[in-house]
């Protein structure tokens, strides 16, 4: 059984078609990469996948290893292994990383009947995490995300995913407003989870994350559905030419 | 114990009073209260008064032989306890050495009672009525340079149906001295009107909570004048949750330079409940910094009002006045209304007001639903960070706990009705 399979997904917003038929299929220990230009509809699949508001499909179908997404509200959905690392994480004043953190995990660790950690077991835990991440303690301590740097954020939703250990990891522009080093950071922290049993789909408009986070496969998606697929040589024609030749080609 | 005072206090109180409407002193507590403001006038049209109007209310006579106190919170504290709105010694601990309580006299009964008269608080109904009818005066004075390290707790209770309560304290803090002071109010199906007037001397300073618990038959209508002094430092939080009817008035006058004022509070409301945090704040000096910051949480029918007004002199230059209210609405038939009113006369000022209302943010709860959280565990966290945020902020660390435990056993009310 494959585990995220996306069939002939439509989808509007505001009487606009943005999603017109996507189809894919992820399978255990694979990386995909989604790549498109601006417009695409790269950040609605991420918002569809994730289950926000607003976002449910007009036809078409979601599973994840089999179960229908469609009667699954957001948060069953990362309860079941489906992971969001947001291209614009959000800030949420007066509420403490490691208690977000700690909710969110053990929330997983109750779905999969797994015992809860106490609040000593978790900070070890998360400590421990958060060092491979580069996150320091103090980071923990604040407010999420809020007064967060452009790389903090996108390390601390690494480090977010690293500790649900899902299923199914979104990345929705991981690579954006990342310098250099950040990058390598935040890359070296995704390729350190990937292992045979889960997946990872790569949104991204350029090659460069590419370099770092390799995908077995990429699609093209263009104007609400996937053009073309390929192995990793697809990205750099990309590169190369630009997303507009692809387009016309197909 | 009771009203010692004599005919000079009465002759002035009455007749001030029936120039507040055409009753005479006590004649106009029994014969029920039907001066109450009216709608039309502005600092009332939100917070309406006509059920009382309709109510025949009478003041309380004092039962000095209730004994069913309600125990304190904290350990260390120091009591003051008033019961039917009398000072009751016997239920409240002796005090620290360099502060004093005193029932006044005739002469500084009177003082007092100008020094209300002289504020916009003129008009107030409690000014009116309760200076009438409290049982007495009470005094809570602090000498020059004491600085008092455990918490006054002061509790308000008593009360009966149909009754009026009047308790009025006059809290004096001489040059250099500071207090920790926290006021409840508990009262029982009853019509509370608190008086309260502090003065701050210079480079004195006082924190203070107030949390207003009365039961849900209960109406309160507090009022409370403050006069700052030079450096002098007024912090203020007030948690509003309790009663059918709250509203919480105070007028701060900054008069000397350097001083500080922060007026917070919150309001929990819920069912048919209506709480309202009015203030207003007189710059009349330079180099003051005053600062408010309000929210509330509403579920059920109940509405929430803030009425926040600063008025800056033209004098007051170098004036730093914050003010921002946030209410968060959890039922379609609760309403909140917010109300900034700014007056700067001065040129060289910072003055900053904003207000919202609404429901909880959207992508916030997403984002906690993304990770895999329950939505109702998503809005009570959120909700739950809205207050902590300013209640960490407005009140010291060692009853920061204390304040939060108080506000999250109604939050978890209204939030188990509505989410």
């Amino acid at each position: 059984m494959s585990l995220l399979e996306i069939k002939n997904a439509k989808l509007k917003i505001d009487d606009k078609d943005i999603l017109k038929g996507l189809s894919l299929t992820v399978n255990k220990g694979e990386v995909h990469a989604i790549m498109g230009p601006n417009g695409s509809g790269k950040s609605t699949l991420s918002y569809m996948l994730a289950g926000r508001d607003g976002y449910e499909l007009e036809s078409g179908e979601v599973f994840l290893e089999g179960k229908s997404l469609s009667e699954m509200e957001a948060d069953e959905r990362a309860r079941s292994g489906l992971f969001l690392a947001f291209q614009y994480p959000v800030e949420l004043p007066g509420v403490g990383g490691m208690s977000f953190l700690r909710e969110a995990v053990n929330s997983r660790r109750k779905f999969l009947g797994e015992e809860e950690l106490d609040h000593l077991a978790f900070v070890k835990e998360a400590r421990k995490v958060a060092s491979k991440m580069f996150v320091k303690d103090e980071m923990l301590k604040r407010a999420v995300n809020v007064g967060f740097s452009g790389g903090e954020k996108k390390r601390f939703e690494i480090l977010q995913m690293a500790m649900l250990k899902p299923k199914i990891s979104i990345l929705d522009e991981t690579d954006s407003g990342l310098d250099v080093d950040a990058l390598k950071i935040v890359s070296d922290g995704v390729n350190a989870q990937r292992n045979d049993d889960n997946a990872i789909v790569v949104i991204t408009h350029y090659q460069r994350l590419l370099d770092y986070i390799v995908p077995d496969f990429v699609h093209i998606l263009s104007d609400g559905s996937i053009i073309k697929s390929g192995g990793p040589e697809l990205a750099l024609e990309v590169e190369k030419n630009g997303y507009a030749g692809l387009i016309n080609a197909a | 114990m009771l009203h010692n005072v004599k005919d000079n206090y009465i002759t002035s109180v009455k007749e001030y009073v029936s120039q507040f409407e055409e009753k005479s002193f006590r004649k106009l507590a029994s014969n029920d209260f039907k001066s109450w403001p009216s709608p039309r006038e502005e600092t009332w049209r939100l917070s309406r008064l006509g059920v009382l109007s309709r109510k025949k209310i009478t003041p309380i006579t004092p039962n000095f032989q209730k004994k069913n106190a309600s125990l304190s919170k904290f350990n260390g504290s120091k009591i003051i306890r008033f019961v039917d709105g009398a000072f009751r010694e016997d239920l409240s601990s002796k005090l620290p050495p360099g502060s004093s309580l005193n029932i006044l006299g005739e002469e500084d009964s009177l003082r007092c009672f100008h020094k209300f008269k002289d504020s916009n608080l003129k008009d107030h109904p409690s000014t009116n009525v309760s200076f009438s009818c409290t049982p007495s005066i009470v005094k809570l004075t602090i000498e020059k340079d004491v600085k008092l390290r455990d918490f006054f707790e002061i509790i308000y209770e008593g009360g009966d149906n149909n009754l009026s309560v009047h308790p009025a304290l006059y809290i004096e803090l001489k040059d250099n001295s500071s207090i920790k002071v926290i006021e409840r109010f508990n009262h029982l199906s009853s019509l509370i009107m608190p008086l309260q007037l502090v003065e701050l001397k210079t480079n004195a300073s006082i924190n203070s909570l107030k949390i207003f618990n009365d039961d849900q038959q209960s109406y309160n209508l507090s009022a409370n004048c403050a006069f700052l002094a030079d450096k002098s430092n007024y912090n203020s939080f007030s948690l509003i949750k309790g009663g059918l009817f709250t509203r919480s008035e105070t007028h701060a006058y900054l008069k000397g330079e350097n001083c500080n004022l922060n007026l917070n509070g919150v309001y929990l409301s819920s069912k048919n409940q209506h709480h309202d945090l009015t203030t207003a704040i007189y710059h009349d000096v330079p180099n003051c910094t005053s600062k408010q910051i309000v929210r509330g949480v509403l579920g059920g029918k109940s509405t929430g009002v803030f009425q926040g007004k600063v008025r800056v002199a033209p004098d007051a230059q170098k004036t730093d006045g914050q003010q921002m209210s946030r209410a968060i609405l959890l039922s379609e038939n609760a309403i909140a209304n917010a109300k900034p009113e700014l007056e700067i006369y001065a040129d060289d000022v910072i003055c900053a007001h904003g207000a919202t209302v609404g429901e909880i943010d959207d992508e916030q709860l997403f984002y906690l639903k993304s990770r895999g959280i329950s939505e109702k565990k998503a809005k009570q966290i959120l909700i739950t960070a809205f207050l902590k945020d300013i209640i960490n902020e407005s009140v010291e660390g060692s009853i920061q706990n204390f304040v939060f435990e108080e506000a999250e056993l109604t939050l978890s009310e209204i939030i188990s009705k509505e989410i």
